[in-house]
Parts: C-alpha cells; sequence; structure tokens
C-alpha cells in the first residue's frame, strides 16, 4: 500500500506537481535531517545539507527508474551529501573543549546532570568518528532504517555495513573510556 | 588470545545480535577486563538507543520549496537566454546566407530596386500613419507598462 503511495507521489512529483513534492518534503524531512544533524553535528549547516538533499531529489526524480524503493534512494543521496561535505567538516573536538558545551540540547525528560554529561561526551566522541562511521551510528539509531537499506544506500555488502558500526561502536567505546578515565 | 576474540563480540553481543556460546560466556564471567567491555558496550548501545533525534526547524518546508523555486527559476533563465542566443544566431546565419545568395546569383542590383521601392512604400505608409501616432504611442505605452507589471510579478513569485 505504501509503496503505491510513495509511486503515486513520486509520479505526481514528475509531473510538477508542487503539493506533490511538499508531501514528499513532509514525510521525509524529520529522517534527511535526523540523519544529516546527527552526522555533521551543527543545526544550521545540517538544516542547508537538508535542503541541499531535497533539491537534488528535486533535481533527480524524472531519473529516478524506481528500481530501489524512495527512502534508499534518499538515503544514497544523503549520504553523498555527507561525504562530500567532509572536506568542509568543523575540525575535530576535544571531548573537553568549552566551545561544544552549547551543542546538545537536553530535552525536558533529562532529570540527572550526570546523564546529560555522558550525552554530552557521547555527542562528542561521535563528532571524532570518521563520516562513514558517524553516518553508519546516526542511520542504526534512527526509527525504520533496517540494515538492509544503509547496505543498499552506501552500495555496501551487509556484512562491511554491520562491521562499520561495531567498529565504530568500538572506536566510541575507546573513546569514552579514556574520557572518563 | 581469547580476549581478543571475546572483546570483537562484545559489540555485537550488547546489540542482541549475538547470543555468546558456552566458551565466550565461560571467558565474560571470568575476565574481569572483558566483562567490563561488554558492561561498557551494554551502556553504549543503551545511551545510542536514546540518542534524541534532532527535529528540522518548523519553516523547514517552506524554506526548502523557496529554494527549490530558485533554483528552477534560474535553470528557466539560463535556458531562456540560451534558447535567445540560439535564435538570434539563427537568424544571423539566414541573413547572412540571403546575402550570399543574392550575391552569387547577380541579383543584387534587383534587390537595389526593392530597397528603393520599400523605403518609399515606408515612406507614405508613414505619411498616411502621422496623424494616428499619439494613439500608437499611448497603445505602444500601455503594452509597454502591461509588461513590465508582468515581468515584476512574475520575477515576485519566484523568489
Amino acid at each position: 500500500m505504501e509503496a503505491i503511495n510513495e509511486r503515486e507521489l513520486v509520479e505526481r512529483c514528475r509531473r510538477g506537481d508542487e503539493g506533490a513534492f511538499q508531501e514528499l518534503v513532509d514525510r521525509y524531512k524529520n529522517l534527511v535531517f535526523a540523519l544529516i544533524a546527527r552526522t555533521v553535528q551543527d543545526r544550521s549547516r545540517a538544516e542547508d545539507l537538508a535542503q541541499d538533499v531535497f533539491l537534488r531529489i528535486h533535481r533527480g526524480l524524472p531519473y529516478f527508474r524506481g528500481e530501489a524503493r524512495l527512502s534508499t534512494w534518499i538515503y544514497r543521496i544523503v549520504a553523498n551529501v555527507c561525504v562530500q561535505d567532509r572536506g568542509r567538516a568543523a575540525p575535530a573536538l576535544s571531548l573537553d573543549d568549552e566551545r561544544t558545551r552549547a551543542r546538545v540540547t537536553p530535552s525536558a525528560s533529562d532529570r540527572q546532570f550526570g546523564d546529560l554529561e555522558l550525552r554530552d561526551r557521547l555527542e562528542k566522541a561521535i563528532a571524532r568518528l570518521p563520516t562513514n562511521y558517524r553516518l553508519v551510528v546516526a542511520a542504526h539509531y534512527l526509527d525504520g532504517v533496517q540494515y538492509e537499506d544503509l547496505a543498499e544506500a552506501l552500495a555496501l555488502p551487509l556484512g562491511t555495513v554491520k562491521t562499520q558500526l561495531h567498529r565504530a561502536k568500538q572506536q566510541l567505546r575507546r573513546l569514552l573510556e579514556t574520557d572518563l578515565r | 588470545m581469547f580476549c581478543d576474540e571475546a572483546l570483537e563480540s562484545v559489540e555485537a553481543i550488547a546489540a542482541g545480535e549475538l547470543n555468546p556460546d558456552g566458551r565466550i560466556a565461560e571467558h565474560l564471567k571470568s575476565c574481569p577486563n572483558c566483562a567490563a567491555a561488554l558492561v561498557s558496550a551494554r551502556a553504549l548501545e543503551g545511551m545510542l538507543r536514546v540518542r534524541p533525534a534532532p527535529k528540522p526547524s518548523a519553516q523547514f518546508t517552506t524554506r526548502t520549496l523557496a529554494r527549490v523555486r530558485r533554483a528552477r527559476w534560474r535553470t528557466e533563465q539560463f535556458l531562456d537566454v540560451g534558447f535567445n542566443i540560439a535564435i538570434g544566431v539563427v537568424v544571423l546565419a539566414v541573413i547572412a546566407g540571403i546575402w550570399m545568395l543574392l550575391n552569387r546569383s547577380g541579383l543584387v542590383a534587383v534587390s537595389n530596386d526593392a530597397v528603393d521601392l520599400f523605403g518609399t512604400s515606408l515612406v507614405a505608409f508613414a505619411r498616411r500613419v502621422s496623424p494616428s501616432l499619439p494613439l500608437y504611442a499611448g497603445a505602444t505605452a500601455l503594452l509597454a507598462t502591461a509588461l513590465a507589471i508582468w515581468w515584476w510579478a512574475e520575477r515576485d513569485s519566484t523568489l
């Protein structure tokens, strides 16, 4: 059912229906933005890059043949945009860098300072991972993103994606342990 | 050697993707380093699972659509300019071709007579039209104003 809707939506977008494209943006903006914001860790840059993604989607829709799912194609565009942005990325941050303290905005459910401190350190540790690891970690822990989708989007074998995720977590664990010691 | 093997699996065990077999399970119980690694891997897994997903701003869709419209407008402008240049080149080529054809076929003298005839007709036409000139000028100004308003409205809606 959803696949049919997706196909209809793509067809309407191809015919130049602006309402359909708005629907597409509304449908995927949370996923695209969350993926990018978790990877580049700079809100305004993430918003710019997310708009870039939708611009590329708009340009590419006439050539989208529907062989892959629309969401997979969108992940692929997100991955390309994030990798291309790597050259302009900010230098790696120290986990104790005071300038980065304001980056993590706590949600209302956070009760303990310890949790916030840990989350802050986690975000800074993630910022020090290579882009491909950051992307895999960002995507894997978002609802609805499967290993298979990621493997197809990144054009990597399933096993490689799993290995990259485990390596990323090992590296994160080491970074956090070294920092807390 | 066995610690290396166990440490390679702690992420998968913490994520619930791997059930430790007897040998690894025994090792994780007896080796404090590997047990501590599993504890921290589980803690990390927990933190990653509850990591909040950032949401885009409320104006995200509007801004994105405006950017798409701007990009499309730029592309159309580019195509328009390209099309106009191509038409200009074609017109010039046709004029040059006709001129060369007239030159080669010796029809230049005939065409000079034709130009004279055209000039005389133009003067006669101008004399006949001159009394109504203010009316034509007014109509032209009205048309130019309408075109200017249309251009302004079109430009404004694409920004």
